[in-house]
Order: C-alpha cells, then sequence, then structure tokens
C-alpha cells in the first residue's frame, strides 16, 4: 500500500482541503500516515500562532544589569577559593547544573570578562587579590575572630545604619547590616588601605543582613585595614562608585 | 535556494559556538536576540511581572554559568534557553499554586482558573516562530500567507506570481524545516503523536 503524497499531506494539515474517501481509507489504516498529518497539523497551528510573536517587546534595560552584575559576582568565585565548597551563588543557577570548578579555563574566563566589564583599575586589583562572594542564608558557625570592626554611618548616610565585621579563623569576612538605606543598584564590600586609599572588593552583599565573604589567602589586614560598604550602580563599572554607606576600621 | 541553511557557519549556530566557548560578546548577543523570546515565555505564562523579570534574568545568568552543558548537536541556542526558562517557569508556577493552595485552605474560597498560557505551548511557539524567521525568504513568505492570511496554494501563486509547482515546493520545504525543528527544540512531548520517535 503506498503512503499518501507528502504534499498531499502537508494539502490536508493546512486544510487546503477536506481528505476524501480514498485518504480516509488510507489514513485509518496507516497510523505513519496518520501520525505524520497530526504532526503536521500540530506544527501548522503553531505556525498560525506565531503572527503575535513577530514584534515582541524589548526586555527592560535593568534586566541586562541584573544579569552582569549576577554573573560578575558568580563568575569570580571558583578561581580564588580552590578547596572551598561550591559556592551558593552558583548553585543558584540550578539548572543547568553548575560547572564543575576548572581554575585554569575559568582564570581565563575571568580576564576576558574583565576586559569586556571591568575598568582597568579594577582589573588590576582584581588580578592580584580576586573577589570573592559567597552568601549564605543562616549565620555562620562559631569560628575564631581574629579582627573585628564596626561600622558606622559614612558621609549622608542615616546615622541609624551601621554594621559589625569580624574576619574569622577560616579566612571569611562576617558581615551583619542594619538598616542600610535602600539604593537602585546593589551593596558591595571593600577593604581599603587608609594609607594609599588602594582598595579591591571583597563582594557583594545580598538582601540579608548577614554575608560570609572569603578573604584572599594573602590579605594584609594590618594594611587593609578599614572595611567599606558602598552603593552601586548596575553601569557595568567594577570601581568604587564613590558612594560609602558604611566604614569601619579592624582591630585585632 | 535549499534547506542547507542551518550548516555549520549560520550566524545562529556561529553565536552558539562562541557562547559556548564563553566568549562574552556572545552573552550579549544571545540576549539581544532571544531575550524578548524568553521575556515573553515568562510573561504569557506568570501572573506577576516581576516574577516573569526573575525568571528571564535568571535563565540568563544560568545559561551562561552553565554554558559548558549546553549541546549544540543536540539543539539550537534559543531552544536550550527556552528549556532553561520553561523550567524555571514551572517551578515558579507550583511554588505560586502551593501558596494558593494554604491561602485557599485557609480561606475556603473556590479555586480560580489559572490566568497564563501554559508554558510548553508557548515554548513551541517561540520556537516555530524562530525557526520561521531562519526560513529561506520565499519559503517563509509563502507559510506566512498559508499560515496567517490563510491562503490557498492557488490564492498565493496568484498573489505572489510564483508558479503553483514551486509554491507548492517551498510550502513542503518550509513545513518540513517547521516539523523537524519543533522535534528537536519543542517543550511538549505530550503533543507528540506516540507514533514518532522524536530527536530528543
Amino acid at each position: 500500500m503506498p503512503h499518501l503524497e507528502h504534499d498531499r499531506l502537508v494539502f490536508l494539515a493546512l486544510g487546503e482541503s477536506a481528505a476524501d474517501d480514498s485518504d480516509r481509507t488510507h489514513l485509518d489504516a496507516c497510523p505513519p500516515c496518520r501520525d505524520e498529518l497530526d504532526s503536521l497539523r500540530h506544527v501548522a497551528g503553531l505556525g498560525a500562532a506565531t503572527q503575535d510573536l513577530r514584534d515582541l517587546p524589548d526586555p527592560p534595560e535593568h534586566l541586562w544589569q541584573g544579569i552582569t552584575a549576577e554573573i560578575r559576582a558568580a563568575e569570580q568565585l571558583p578561581t580564588l577559593v580552590p578547596g572551598r565548597g561550591q559556592p551558593v551563588a552558583a548553585e543558584r543557577a540550578d539548572d543547568p547544573p553548575p560547572p564543575a570548578a576548572a581554575p585554569a579555563p575559568r582564570r581565563a574566563r575571568r580576564a576576558r570578562w574583565s576586559r569586556y566589564a571591568v575598568t582597568a583599575v579594577a582589573a588590576a586589583a582584581l588580578a592580584v587579590v580576586g573577589t570573592v562572594a559567597v552568601l549564605r542564608e543562616e549565620a555562620p558557625p562559631e569560628q575564631a575572630v581574629t579582627a573585628r570592626a564596626t561600622l558606622v554611618a559614612y558621609g549622608s548616610t542615616p546615622p541609624a545604619a551601621r554594621g559589625d565585621a569580624r574576619v574569622l579563623g577560616n579566612g571569611e569576612l562576617h558581615l551583619h547590616v542594619t538598616n542600610l538605606p535602600a539604593v537602585p543598584g546593589y551593596y558591595e564590600v571593600w577593604l581599603i588601605n587608609p594609607q594609599n586609599m588602594e582598595m579591591f572588593s571583597v563582594g557583594v552583599l545580598g538582601s540579608g543582613p548577614d554575608v560570609l565573604l572569603p578573604l584572599p589567602p594573602n590579605v594584609d589586614l594590618a594594611q587593609y585595614s578599614v572595611v567599606d560598604v558602598s552603593a552601586e550602580e548596575f553601569d557595568n563599572n567594577t570601581a568604587h562608585s564613590g558612594d560609602s554607606l558604611l566604614r569601619g576600621s579592624l582591630t585585632g | 535556494m535549499s534547506d542547507t541553511r542551518q550548516e555549520p557557519g549560520a550566524p545562529e549556530d556561529e553565536l552558539a559556538h562562541r557562547f559556548r566557548a564563553g566568549d562574552e560578546p556572545a552573552l550579549r548577543e544571545a540576549y539581544d536576540r532571544y531575550g524578548r523570546a524568553v521575556l515573553h515565555l515568562a510573561t504569557s505564562t506568570l501572573v506577576n511581572r516581576s516574577d516573569a523579570e526573575d525568571v528571564t534574568q535568571a535563565t540568563f545568568v544560568a545559561a551562561w554559568l552553565g554554558r559548558e552543558t549546553f549541546d549544540p548537536t543536540k539543539g539550537s541556542l534559543v531552544g536550550w534557553l527556552l528549556g532553561i526558562a520553561r523550567r524555571k517557569v514551572i517551578d515558579r508556577l507550583r511554588s505560586s499554586a502551593r501558596e494558593h493552595r494554604v491561602v485557599e485552605t485557609v480561606r475556603q474560597l473556590p479555586d480560580p482558573a489559572p490566568s497564563g498560557s501554559d508554558p510548553d505551548t508557548v515554548v513551541d511557539r517561540l520556537v516555530v516562530a524562530d525557526e520561521l524567521a531562519r526560513l529561506p525568504d520565499e519559503q517563509r513568505r509563502m507559510l506566512e500567507l498559508a499560515f496567517f492570511d490563510d491562503l490557498t496554494h492557488q490564492q498565493i501563486a496568484a498573489v505572489t506570481g510564483v508558479p503553483l509547482g514551486t509554491v507548492k515546493s517551498h510550502i513542503r520545504r518550509g513545513m518540513a524545516s517547521l516539523k523537524r525543528r519543533w522535534e528537536v527544540d519543542g517543550a511538549a512531548p505530550g503533543a507528540r503523536p506516540a507514533g514518532l520517535s522524536g530527536a530528543r
């Protein structure tokens, strides 16, 4: 029994004509032709429904800014914390699964990303000490505290804003903040050398009051002794915005 | 004119390979090209606009961070992105359904009908729309006249001045491409007739 011509099936699927008796007889007896016709009909229906999809609106610009900010925070994680657990920020990318830590390629990727979105000055700082942001929901476990700082409102920040920074024995910075003013962008945490105002970003502060940020193992906290929380815009500029909200000096 | 437009070297494939290789400008290009489709999937399936924007953002972040898991031989980049977005949409729908059930139990209210579209259908439409846009101009034009203007092959031949046999051939090839693409990148295996093995 010869199958129906494919042209004929397309014809029927597009509703050019109704199936005649011989079509029906064949289709009743031939599952492959019937399935093909069903598929073609379904595709024709989908095709007809695409008319409304031709001029979809552009996403708002803040979406792209959010994407780059989130990626920038997440991509810098594994390179800088070899041996630590997978960071939460990567786990949020729940599907597909996050790529396994692969230090060399990741370093290369970060270098390219830096060229793309990072100012030269900030890139140099990142290359030296790197940036790590591990966000955790729960309070940190008990750890020896090797240094601490009380953060107070800086500049025109409302005085109710304050925070506490503790450097833990495992090399993490635990930050607890309260009453931070709302900002259009996001909060970023810095360590600053008050002698020459050199600084590097330690990571991004999420919406919660607590954050644990691994510090580079070789950081000299005697030099980089000031903890600073800044308000940053989603502007692809990773240098400090100059808008500090909180500051405090670490004391051992 | 031929059906070979998807061979390596097509702009979509080149973008997909650069994306997978971690070339940052490819992320922006993919977003410019497919961000609208992902946002449409989210906004047409989720009631809350900010949920839809969250899903769109999370989709591109997850795709970029997980780009090594993208296999260009198994489907297109936009199909993969829509698959990620679809799972995120379904997660949101499930969690809001859970919240709703709680509220419902408390208030003993009747169950309002869900207001969003079915995510699988939206994905399938977007995939077919993408393929339609990639077809050679003549094939696309003939199919659009058939789909949108509901013209017969004869009428299309009359309107376009293209011989009837050529119209038929364009439409047949175009339909074959749309169907193949739907089988590869579509989301709704349930809609697929059981007799088809389905290239998934």
